[in-house]
């Protein structure tokens, strides 16, 4: 049995007292509680609940079944002892003798106890003793239980010792693409404790998206930006998201409006045209975009990291410099001009080799974001990385691995002259 | 020696001394008083880097700003010869006060140059090896509170706010007592950088301005400015104020950004053998960065790994086998 504590009736236990009701909503099948209201001492009790949405346990209906009470701190060094051995009890007598105010005889099935013993951390020091254990007491003895107290934070925030978390809890991401890998995207990037997240994608989530993406099928015939943004919030409090059902070539004036308050854009979008816009205008903005996708079907995952930067080319220059070297066979059949030709070839990949591409593309955003805020532990080995997903042999370098699994790292290769995005306006 | 100390004591060598930095400030303040008593003068204040307390040694000039009254010269301000003008009735103004032979209010300047932006005063000895000018700038206050500043050679007057940076400069000192210092440390450290030309004392300013935190100790810092200026150099180094554009455009920024890199690396390698609690071996990391004057104990003779390949100044260090999932 577990009994977990919300941390508002922690509080009422910690700083009233010496005893009170306890109301529990129990799940028997799975055997675990959770508290949903107390007294002080024989009052009515009231809710310590949070809303319904955020309630544990709220199909299962509160029974007022037990006491709270104030005790001796030796009785929680018992618990402890106790509790290391399995079905060990102990004495009803030793324990009333623990409990100076409020103390209840057991009737017939017994009651659950949670108990409360201030000065813990002065009387036994070494022990590191919770405050507040569980108990369930019955005419043969009391049985210790487990408890789980809400901690104070339970965010991002626990890791800042760790991690920079201050520094990006200020950063504002824009991921153009709530596909597969976007949906896997925002994701990581709010896993790592990005603050803001504005989304683009002008698509709705269908029934064929189900086999990839993050969102479950719930959401079915909603934008994936705004199911994205609902799912986040409910997972990452920490991460405010901003949804756009947008698409990035057509409305490229709002996107830009947008990245005047923006300092890195991700781009998860399908073909060949979103990319280009999105590079060009985050190009002009002054922002690093990184752009994620998989080519051959699925079979090799790319990340590129387009800097803003006078030695470093756009997407276009980065392309032809590998087409000019054998190494891309542009199609040009895709994007033939706005509104002709296929937009993107049917997905192929599964699921989770694009979610190891959306990892990646996270990765190199926040890396991106914290070596220019100064962390040389965040330094990537270059700006155009190659993941073998399902490796075939003879590919042309540079996307000849050997292996699956396998990461290739490469520089950026320079402008290309005329080119109309790296060259000043 | 701890890495503070080492710290303190290479700072020493890096700061002007008291009495030059003095000397320097008197003139400033001779300057200020004397022009403010002509009746054209609405202000005087000190510029540059002494001004900001970030000057490097030894000290080359002193700069002066005269703001004058726009009612008394009205054709000030307009682009053409009243940029010169504005110089030449700045110089008549230095000559008449200061001049050496017959100033009215002091006798110290030599002689007077009219330069680009400023008027150069000389006042030392010509063969005395710490002569230092003071350079006195005139200047038209605009409405938003910047200045307007002449440019001879383009007979133009240009937008400029010099108070703005000196205003950055000590917000970031009052945040953290280190920030002045270091700003001169990186500056001695620019000039034995391997870059192509040279790179101005204000890109480093700036630079440490954008890159350079306001909490830690200096070692950290380090370790965070020349990472963080390592990409930062790329996306060019700009007027804070947003007025004058970028600071030096034929700046060598790839190679300053290698140069940046290769000390964050040390740096990084330093703070990692302070935590491991080897001072000794931090405190050569940091004399790679910034020369021999930052003390050090010598290298020892044999390189303490066995390990092949790895860089002889450090231990590599073993992974803990303490997995967490
Ligand atoms: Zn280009």
């Amino acid at each position: 049995m577990l009994i977990l504590i919300p941390q508002s009736a922690a509080a009422i236990m910690r700083s009233s007292g010496p005893w009170g009701r306890l109301s529990l909503r129990i799940n028997h099948p799975e055997r675990f509680a959770v508290v949903r209201g107390l007294s002080e001492r024989g009052d009515g009790i009231f809710p310590v609940e949070p809303p319904p949405e955020h309630r544990l346990l709220g199909s299962y209906p509160p029974v007022s079944t037990g006491w709270w009470c104030r005790v001796h701190a030796d009785l929680h060094l018992m618990w402890l002892a106790l509790s290391a051995r399995r079905g060990m009890l102990m004495k009803l007598d030793a324990f009333k003798a623990a409990v100076p105010n409020g103390y209840k005889a057991p009737g017939d099935p017994g009651y659950w106890a949670i108990t409360h013993a201030p000065g813990l951390k002065d009387a036994y020091p070494e022990h590191n003793l919770p405050d507040l254990v569980a108990w369930h007491v019955t005419r043969e003895g009391a049985q210790p239980i487990s408890v789980s107290v809400e901690p104070e934070a339970t965010g991002i925030c626990q890791l800042k010792d760790h991690w920079p978390v201050h520094e990006l809890q200020n950063t504002r991401i824009m991921l153009i693409g709530a596909g597969s890998i976007g949906s896997a995207t925002a994701h990581a990037l709010a896993g790592y404790g990005i603050g803001h997240l504005t989304l683009v994608d002008p698509d709705r989530l269908d029934w064929h998206n189900l086999v990839r993406h993050t969102s479950a099928r719930r959401h079915i015939g909603r934008s994936k930006v705004t199911a994205l943004a609902e799912d986040l919030a409910a997972l990452r409090p920490d991460t405010t998201v901003t949804p756009w059902a947008l698409d990035v070539i057509e409305h490229a004036d709002q996107i830009r409006a947008l990245l005047a308050d923006t300092h890195l854009v991700v781009c998860t979008a399908d073909g060949v045209a979103p990319r280009r816009v999105t590079g060009h205008l985050a190009r002009r903005a002054g922002l690093t975009a990184v752009l994620a996708c998989v080519l051959q079907d699925g079979a090799l995952g790319e990340i590129l990291r387009l800097r803003p930067w006078p030695q470093h080319g756009c997407l276009t220059c980065r392309r032809q410099s590998l087409a000019q070297a054998g190494g891309l066979d542009p199609e040009p059949a895709l994007d033939a001009g706005y509104g002709t030709g296929t937009r993107h070839r049917p997905m192929t990949a599964v699921g989770s080799d694009l979610h190891l591409v959306a990892q990646l593309a996270a990765k190199t955003a926040v890396a991106t974001i914290l070596e220019r805020a100064g962390h040389p532990d965040q330094r990537l080995p270059g700006e155009h990385a190659l993941l073998g997903l399902r490796r075939q042999p003879d590919w042309a370098p540079p996307f000849d691995l050997g292996h699956t699994a396998e990461l290739r790292w490469l520089p950026a290769t320079p402008p290309i002259s005329g080119c109309p995005t790296c060259e000043a306006p | 020696m701890g890495i503070d100390d080492a710290f303190d004591a290479f700072q020493k060598t890096v700061n002007e001394d008291i009495d030059k930095t003095r000397l320097a400030r008197e003139r400033r303040d001779l300057f200020k008083t004397a022009l403010l008593s002509e009746p054209d003068v609405v202000e005087t204040f000190g510029s540059g880097s002494l001004s900001r307390s970030t000057q490097l040694k030894p000290i080359h000039d002193v700069d002066v700003v005269i703001v004058y009254d726009p009612d008394e010269h009205p054709e000030w301000g307009n682009d053409g010869p009243s940029a010169q003008d504005a110089l030449e009735h700045a110089r008549t103004q230095v000559n008449r006060l200061l001049s050496q032979t017959n100033g009215t209010h002091a006798n110290e300047v030599r002689h007077t140059l009219v330069r680009n932006h400023a008027v150069k005063c000389f006042l030392d000895d010509p063969e005395d090896p710490e002569a230092f000018t003071v350079d006195v700038m005139a200047a038209l206050r605009q409405e938003d509170g910047s200045l307007l500043i002449p440019e001879k050679l383009n007979t133009r007057w240009v937008p400029a706010n010099p108070e703005y940076l000196i205003g950055q400069v000590a917000d970031h000192q009052r945040d953290w007592p280190h920030f002045r210092p270091l700003v001169r440390v990186l500056k001695q450290w620019r000039l034995t950088a391997p870059v192509q030309g040279r790179i101005k004392s204000l890109v480093m300013e700036v630079l440490a301005l954008n890159c350079m935190p306001r909490f830690g100790n200096r070692s950290q810092a380090l370790k965070t400015f020349f990472t963080a200026a390592a990409v930062r150099v790329h996306e060019g180094v700009w007027d804070p104020a947003g007025l004058c554009g970028q600071i030096q455009p034929d700046l060598d920024h790839a190679g300053l950004s290698d140069a940046f890199t290769d000390a964050a690396d040390l740096a990084e390698r330093a703070c990692a053998a302070a935590a491991e609690g080897d001072t000794d071996n931090a405190l050569r990391l940091w004399q790679k960065i910034f020369g021999d004057d930052f003390p050090a104990p010598a290298a020892p003779a044999k390189p303490a790994s066995l390990i092949t390949g790895t860089p002889a100044l450090i231990t590599a260090r073993p992974i803990k086998d303490a997995p967490q999932g």
